[in-house]
């Protein structure tokens, strides 16, 4: 079983409306961008494997909450990063690693995701930790995941596949980014 | 004062208020320095590409950050460099220990040590080197007010000559 990627991304913005969202490039931002134009979406154009830092370095800088849609392939390149998300362990992070198992933006070709099991590597970090396959799991464990003391983070299996339309990102990166800090900064 | 010590109070006077690291023998005494001083928050990384995440991060929730490690740090960190800070324009300042050139006993620190600043060039990052003639506090302050005010990361190279080089 797996859960959909559109469900689970859109139970976040229910479950937490006024949250940042970081999102990594290619498909976790191409289904943030699908269900609507949002000032506290950031959504990465490329840096593959900085998603998870740039989500734990604005969880320092606000109170806000913080949620990142990061990707098996973005996560497995950084994958020490969750070792610094836990040593710093910020309340307000919650890191979403939507699993598809592959590296949809290029092709689809088949990541390593099948050896590693996200949710354990984060709970041997010390952070608090969910495995989901389904959408009504995801939605629970993110509910609990925001509820944590510390950074929460899940590991959702789901298809690959992209949005079946989507608005083209922005490409200039001027003004969203600016558009984006606005939001907590005068 | 030590070069560190001018190096930390300008980072400070420049708003800098978060500092990524990966640790080095060279830059130990800014970390160290960095690490007690109750108006930065330390922040340590698996890898140095972290670092560029975080600081972006940071910035765009409206604190600012230095990237402090050595060249092949630094050189861990150029695709974070190439494809998060200079596109969007999300700003850092860099102070990174230059290895690879005088005194140097490494074959391993020669490519991405002296060849850095050509590296950097040829990115569009700009760069100074520090030597034993420069004044860093002036130097860092001004590399804070560059990369900030033009929302673009800004790095300094420190050569040996200025740091002591490796203990």
């Amino acid at each position: 079983m797996t859960a959909d990627q559109t469900a689970c991304t859109a139970a976040v913005l229910e479950e937490t409306p006024d949250a940042a969202v970081v999102s990594n490039l290619g498909t976790a931002s191409y289904h943030l961008a699908a269900l609507g134009d949002r000032p506290r979406n950031f959504p990465l154009t490329g840096a593959m494997g900085s998603t998870t830092p740039l989500g734990l370095g604005l969880a320092l800088a606000v109170d806000d909450r913080v949620t990142v849609l990061d990707g098996d392939g973005s996560m497995l390149m950084s994958l020490g990063a969750l070792s610094t998300v836990a040593r710093l362990d910020p309340p307000n992070l919650v890191v979403v690693v939507m699993d598809n198992g592959a590296y949809e933006t290029t092709g689809g070709q088949t990541t390593l995701s099948t050896e590693v099991d996200f949710a354990a590597v984060a709970r041997d970090c010390g952070l608090s930790a969910w495995h989901v396959d389904g959408d009504g799991a995801f939605r629970e464990a993110y509910a609990d995941a925001v509820a944590t003391d510390g950074t929460g983070v899940i590991a959702c299996e789901v298809d690959p596949g992209r949005p079946e339309e989507y608005p083209p990102l922005d490409y200039g990166h001027s003004y969203v980014k600016h558009r984006f800090r606005r939001e907590f900064v005068d | 004062m030590a070069w560190h010590e001018d190096a930390v109070e300008a980072l400070h006077d420049g708003g800098v208020d978060v500092v990524a690291y990966l640790p080095d023998s060279v830059v130990a005494p800014l970390i160290e320095r960095v690490e007690a001083d109750d108006r930065f928050e330390a922040v340590p990384v698996a890898r140095e590409e972290e670092a560029v995440g975080i600081l972006s991060g940071a910035w765009l929730g409206g604190r600012r950050g230095a990237l402090v490690c050595q060249t092949s740090g630094l050189s861990n960190a150029l695709n974070a460099v190439g494809s998060l800070s200079k596109p969007w324009g999300l700003p850092f300042v860099g102070i990174v220990s230059r290895r690879g050139d005088l005194g140097e006993h490494n074959l391993a620190q020669v490519s991405a040590g002296y060849g850095m600043p050509g590296v950097l060039d040829g990115m569009g990052v700009r760069n100074s080197r520090m030597d034993a003639g420069t004044d860093v506090g002036r130097v860092v302050r001004l590399a804070a007010e560059t990369a900030f005010s033009t929302e673009d990361p800004y790095v300094l190279l420190a050569d040996v000559t200025l740091t002591g080089g490796k203990p």
